[in-house]
């Protein structure tokens, strides 16, 4: 068995999962894990399949081009190096660092490029800018890896001396408080 | 992964509704301590004390900044001064006041609790000596914090300690008197002392308990008073729901206490023991249990409906508490210090919370009498009378109800009094009477044990 990675874009309506999986079906794959999000009106999907041996991803893409073309889905299939591993295997702790205050361009260049230098790794970055009073529209908030051999007092540091440069009020606490607090 | 509003809801809570670990308080053992020898003692103990508690201060703000959540005050609770210094004289005692007060600056928290004596059925050598030193103990320290429990459910009510701890409290408060009584700020009375309390003044380490052990504080009155508000904005409620509404905030509060003082224990590398989830009120404004009344829509704590709204209260908070914890202890419930509450304060000033009324709250709360300045003149039967009142209380229905009264030196009713930073300001409160003769507490002897104590 192959195992590819799938993604598809589009702009979101119903039934597009309902295609892609179709299509997937029809050729025998098996579906091993899917998430999805929607971004104001933009749908991306991520589908994790194995596929029977026959079918390499050159063969699946031109299969789902073929099937889903005039649809307006812009699909993408690539083959699962599963020996690299992931990125937060070994000890580590996820810290979410989030920032509230008005948006200004760049917010998420010049504190991604922070912790791109500190060797934290992003594993969930959600930002909302919508303006006014409400700190839920104006809010960035990175869930970064942290492994045992970084600095992460510095990182931190420096986190806290960007925000204060931008005006922003910026937190960052360990994951486990908002799982003691919001998973009962 | 979390959602947004589980990401905001959590910053609100610490940033805007003052969450905080109120107290980590590292129960000691000085048992192994004892030695007829003061020196030897007053040796042996800030050995013990320190090799637990060296690391006590920075540990628990490295773990408050890993979570983002401040641990507000880290403590000492040890094992009753009574029982391990039970050789010494009153002089002595002081003495070893001292060494604590020492040692809690040495390792840099600001207050030991544990000058402590348990004399619901009588009273030892050590724990007259104790109490003989209480005055002198605790106004010539700053950090030392005492606790003398005068009844139980299964015991009764020792009212000679009751006459000797009002006697107590009057020479401690003229001791400090160009403080306004502080001394008696860090000295409570107790029925049902619980022994792994974190709270000052009354925490100290029970004689059952390990080693050393981390008892954590967690309050959150402010995220109980939004959470009621944020609930009433979306439309009406049913008691019930209110009810519902506080549980689930206990829960969540009671959760990060238990999250916190585990880690702490840990890297201390000692037992943890239980989370005392209490609604305990600073003088900030929106950090208040009063305000909480107001936010449920009574005008002000000590209104008629005040009683009910604080049993609803304290028992959503222990449900919560609970909940989230196998290991909920101490008091976990709500209190209400006058001065320590600006909106307490405020109401007792304004006639709305009589002492009469404070009495009959601390009957369905999980304190007492907490900080109540008083004048200065009031008299040792009266006051004794109040303590003894407030220990009935407790006896009776098998809770714990604590007496911390200040009768202001030089002072009366409705004149100012400032004891500073968490201990607050107030208006001193109207005693009834209280210069009347009471014979009732020259008796003397034991009030016997309630009926329902009988359970053998």
């Amino acid at each position: 068995m192959n195992k590819l990675i799938i993604t598809v874009l589009a702009k979101d309506r119903p039934g597009i999962i309902a295609h892609v999986t179709q299509v997937l079906f029809a050729l025998e794959c098996n579906l091993e894990n899917v998430n999805q999000m929607i971004l104001q009106d933009q749908f991306a999907g991520f589908f994790l399949v194995e596929s029977p041996l026959s079918l390499d991803k050159d063969s699946l893409q031109a299969t789902l081009d073929d099937q889903t073309k005039d649809t307006g889905l812009v699909i993408h299939v690539n083959d699962l190096d599963e020996n690299n591993g992931s990125a937060m295997d070994g000890k580590g702790d996820i810290f979410l660092i989030t920032t509230i205050g008005p948006d200004q361009k760049g917010l998420v260049a010049r504190f991604s490029a922070i912790i791109a230098r500190h060797h934290g790794n992003i594993i969930n970055l959600k930002a909302v800018f919508k303006g006014g009073p409400d700190p839920r529209n104006n809010v960035m908030s990175y869930q970064v890896w942290v492994t045992p051999d970084l600095d992460s007092a510095t990182m931190f540091a420096d986190l806290r001396t960007k925000a204060t440069e931008l005006g922003l009020d910026i937190r960052i606490q360990h994951k486990n408080i908002f799982d003691a607090i919001n998973k009962i | 992964m979390f959602e947004d509003h589980e990401i905001i809801s959590t910053i609100e809570m610490v940033k805007n509704e003052h969450l905080d670990v109120r107290a980590v308080t590292l129960g000691v053992n000085l048992f192994d301590c004892i030695s007829h020898d003061l020196g030897t003692f007053r040796h042996n103990i800030r050995k013990k004390i320190l090799t637990h508690a060296a690391s006590l201060k920075s540990v628990c703000d490295e773990v408050g900044d890993k979570y983002g959540i401040q641990v507000v005050n880290k403590r000492i609770s040890i094992s009753p001064i009574a029982l391990v210094g039970a050789a010494f004289s009153s002089d002595q005692m002081v003495e070893i006041a001292h060494e604590l007060n020492d040692i809690a600056k040495t390792v840099d928290i600001d207050f030991i609790g544990g000058f402590s004596a348990l004399v619901e059925k009588g009273m030892a050598t050590g724990d007259l000596a104790l109490i003989a030193a209480l005055p002198r103990a605790l106004a010539q320290t700053e950090r030392v914090c005492a606790s003398v429990n005068v009844a139980t459910t299964k015991a009764g009510i020792n009212m000679d300690a009751v006459l000797q701890m009002s006697r107590a409290i009057k020479q401690a408060a003229a001791l400090t008197s160009d403080a306004d009584g502080l001394a008696c700020a860090k000295l409570c009375v107790f029925a049902n002392i619980p022994e792994d309390m974190p709270f000052m003044a009354g925490a100290y380490l029970g004689v059952g308990v390990a080693d050393a052990v981390i008892n954590v504080g967690v309050s959150g009155p402010g995220v109980v008073k939004r959470a009621i508000e944020r609930h009433l904005e979306n439309g009406p409620m049913t008691l019930g729901n209110i009810a519902e509404v506080i549980k689930r905030t206990a829960c969540k509060v009671t959760r990060v206490g238990e999250l916190i003082g585990r880690e702490v224990a840990k890297n201390l590398d000692v037992r943890f023991g239980v989370v005392d989830l209490s609604l305990a009120p600073t003088p900030t404004v929106g950090d208040s249990i009063g305000e909480i009344f107001q936010a449920l829509g009574l005008s002000h704590i000590g209104v008629p409906g005040s009683t009910a709204a604080l049993a609803m209260l304290n028992d959503a908070v222990k449900k919560g508490g609970a909940f989230a914890s196998s290991h909920v202890g101490g008091l976990s419930g709500a209190f209400i210090p006058v001065s320590e509450d600006l909106n307490i304060a405020h109401a007792a000033h304004q006639g709305y919370l009589s002492l009469e009324k404070l009495e009959a709250l601390t009957s369905v709360c999980s304190v007492g009498l907490d900080m109540v300045p008083v004048p200065g003149d009031i008299t040792e039967e009266t006051l004794a009378g109040i303590i003894a009142d407030e220990m009935a209380i407790g006896m009776i229905n098998a809770k714990t109800t604590a007496c911390r009264i200040i009768p202001v030196p030089g002072k009366k009713a409705g004149e100012s009094v400032y004891f500073g930073g968490l201990l607050g300001e107030a208006k001193i409160m109207a005693v009834p009477h209280m210069m009347e003769t009471n014979a009732f507490m020259r008796y003397g002897g034991r009030i016997p044990a309630p009926i329902h104590s009988l359970k053998n």
